[in-house]
């Protein structure tokens, strides 16, 4: 099968769905966000009898905006695994949304939000695919649209607003300084597609040009502002905290983890096109001021939060920061078939992140549906009432701090690795500080719910689904802490 | 004067868009600032139309200063937004924008004093150069993949003399372009669902 149907039919089971919403009439919406799911896990299945082009097709355009390589199938992959649970979690979460839509009593105007993250998903599956500026643009764009409508979708409901317009306003700006360093590195180079990029930077470098290319530099160094926004991290940071707290909790979700991901694979992408034949370029020490500045900001300001929420915000921040501290080592064991380069660190520490990261969301969406709230305090007490989803929590938030025997020990561990190789020292001993913090605003909330007491907080019951996802990812954290084989073997190592 | 002349209209759309631009963000009554922003768009229309980009030029006026900027002002209007009043402009909220500007203008001097303007490398446009055209992009070569037909539009009106620019942008755009195309037919539906779900009033 011809690896473009893939996203061809995620577009077609979102169009479906949408249809299927406005003439079926039923009370519950939650068969959307199953029949999605459902048809995600076939697009998922598909995935490994895809195959890039063939002898019949080689030749159509498609393929200078579309390449289907390892990294292709592995984005793909995430982003479809992502929008699977994201979808699972929005099932068990339409009480609360229903209620801040046009007519709380009733679901009837939740249905979009199920079909809405399949088009994303679309984009993302896209963006893994980017071979061209032009094209990885548009790609970027949807996600990006898609999610101003996802974030402002509980409109009855202030904090979600606020979130949609802060949202709305710095993702334009971060477009703007995207579309405006395209446009210079075109003026530069005279083209977008990557290949053709890198080809003419290899020549230039055998000419032995004058100087660096103070253009395409500049170019470069918009792009990266754009694309630090969508990574959330620094210098476009700043709208994470707000609007992951005012967000719905699945859109939250899949923020930070779906379009985390989609930044990273266009980045990985644009790295290696500037770097490939001109690893001379001053980008790499620009990632590391990025790297410091952003596991400076998340790390510290998550030391003072209250809300559970905006505290896994600025988590996401810091587990930027250790993301692009791999990505600033760039591949420098190339030359160590054994060792990890950058890139598969950054994937496989990805991958450690949606585990942990989704199984926090969907314990946090219960504790919003069932305790009211999502400040640190609303856990007080689970360790009595729910010791079995406590337990389940206190895995996830340990591997998030980095305890070794969990996913995010191994994530963080290899992320260090790669960063002693390329002796990278001032970011390393940040990311030290940053890890230590970690373990702090972390344990808060374990403490909170071991420690404290509950103050006739009733105990939760967890849906069906949810306490399955809840199992499996809690599963996966502790069985890739100390065997993590099958992501290295997804990574391609 | 066959040098002076374009500089000169150059100059004068590009001051027509800064001023447009600048006053959008100045002007205090946001149908004001809807003029301004037409202002600036017709002065971009300008330099499109200087440059030989009739269409993009005819389209920026009659898409964005024709339809979606009459919107605007239409909604404007019939929203009846009054002039922003209260809290003045401090500052150190101007000091501070205006030292980003600054810190943006004195990187794209660096950037643009290191590359003094090249040479104009290509010849105008003029009828032989056209009529070259037309026979270069019948042939397929790696440089045009996508050749058009001997007798098609494009190429009769190029050896007309005349620039078919709606067909080779039409042409661009359904053979190489067409992937990202349908993408954006995608993101137009996202918008178009995400517009009708946030604005949505209850069912009677």
């Amino acid at each position: 099968m011809p690896a473009y149907y893939l996203e061809a039919l995620t577009i077609t089971l979102g169009i479906i769905l949408l249809v299927a919403e406005a003439f079926v009439p039923t009370k519950s919406k939650a068969w959307l966000g199953l029949a999605g799911s459902a048809g995600l896990l076939i697009v998922l299945g598909l995935l490994p009898i895809s195959a890039a082009a063939s002898s019949g097709n080689q030749d159509w355009p498609i393929w200078n905006f579309y390449q289907f390589d390892s990294m292709a199938v592995f984005f793909k992959g995430f982003a479809l695994i992502t929008t699977i649970l994201v979808l699972l979690m929005s099932v068990d979460y339409r009480a609360i949304l229903s209620r801040f839509t046009e007519e709380p009593q009733s679901e009837n105007n939740t249905g979009e939000y199920y079909s809405l993250p399949i088009f994303a998903c679309a984009g993302m599956m896209w963006l893994a695919s980017a071979k061209d500026l032009a094209g990885a643009f548009v790609a970027l764009e949807l996600v990006t649209i898609t999610f101003y409508i996802l974030v402002a979708y509980m409109r009855r409901n202030l904090g979600s607003l606020e979130a949609g317009v802060k949202y709305l306003i710095l993702g334009a700006l971060s477009t703007g300084f995207l579309v405006y360093g395209i446009a210079w590195i075109y003026g530069a180079l005279g083209t977008l597609n990557f290949e053709q990029m890198s080809d003419l930077l290899r020549q230039q470098a055998e000419m032995q040009a004058s100087g660096p290319n103070t253009p395409l530099l500049f170019g470069v160094a918009l792009v990266l502002i754009g694309l630090t926004f969508k990574i959330g991290a620094a210098p476009m940071q700043l709208w994470i905290p707000d609007v992951y707290q005012g967000a719905p909790s699945p859109t939250t979700a899949f923020l930070s983890v779906g379009s985390k991901a989609a930044g990273f694979v266009l980045l990985m992408r644009f790295l290696d096109t500037i770097l490939l034949h001109a690893p001379t370029m001053p980008i790499l020490g620009v990632l590391m001021i990025l790297t410091i500045a952003t596991l400076i900001y998340g790390n510290l300001g998550a030391i003072a939060q209250s809300n559970f929420k905006r505290l896994l915000g600025y988590s996401s921040i810091a587990h930027a920061g250790f993301l692009l501290l791999a990505l600033s080592a760039y591949n420098w064991p190339a030359d160590v078939d054994s060792r990890l380069n950058s890139h598969e660190v950054v994937s496989f520490y990805l991958v450690t992140y949606l585990v942990m990261t989704l199984g926090a969301f969907f314990i946090l969406a219960q504790v919003r549906i069932q305790r009211g709230g999502e400040e640190i305090s609303d856990f007080d007490g689970l360790g009595k009432t729910n010791p079995r989803l406590a337990m389940a929590m206190t895995v996830l938030l340990a591997s998030m701090a980095g305890v070794p025997l969990t996913a995010g020990f191994v994530g963080k561990f290899l992320a260090f690795s790669v960063a002693v190789d390329a002796g990278l020292w001032a970011a390393i001993s940040v990311a030290l500080i940053g890890a230590a913090a970690g373990f702090y605003y972390y344990f808060k909330v374990i403490r909170a719910m071991w420690w404290n007491e509950a103050e006739g907080a009733p105990a939760i019951k967890v849906p069906f689904i949810s306490s399955i996802c809840i199992s499996l990812l809690t599963g996966a954290t502790l069985l890739f802490g100390f065997w993590p084989q099958p992501i290295l073997w997804l990574v391609g190592h | 004067m066959n040098q002076l002349l374009p500089s000169l209209v150059f100059w004068i759309f590009a001051g027509l868009t800064l001023l447009g631009g600048i006053a959008v963000v100045a002007l205090r009554n946001p149908v004001s600032s809807a003029m301004a922003v037409v202002t600036c768009f017709i002065g971009l229309a300008g330099l499109f139309i200087t440059l030989s980009a009739f269409f993009v030029g005819i389209i920026q006026i009659l898409v964005y200063t024709g339809a979606i900027m009459v919107l605007f002002l239409f909604i404007i209007m019939l929203l009846d937004l009054k002039v922003e009043k209260g809290n003045a402009r401090s500052l150190a909220g101007i000091a501070a924008g205006l030292s980003l500007v600054a810190a943006f203008v004195i990187q794209l001097i660096g950037v643009l004093g290191a590359n003094p303007d090249m040479e104009m490398s290509d010849a105008p446009l003029n009828k032989q150069r056209m009529v070259e055209s037309a026979q270069l992009l019948t042939k397929e070569s790696d440089d045009n993949p996508h050749p058009v037909g001997a007798d098609s539009a494009i190429v009769k009106s190029l050896k007309e003399g005349s620039l078919p620019d709606v067909h080779l942008v039409g042409h661009k755009l359904f053979t190489e372009y067409n992937f990202p195309l349908q993408m954006l037919g995608v993101l137009l539906l996202v918008a178009t669902v995400g517009v009708v779900s946030l604005s949505k009033k209850k069912s009677a």
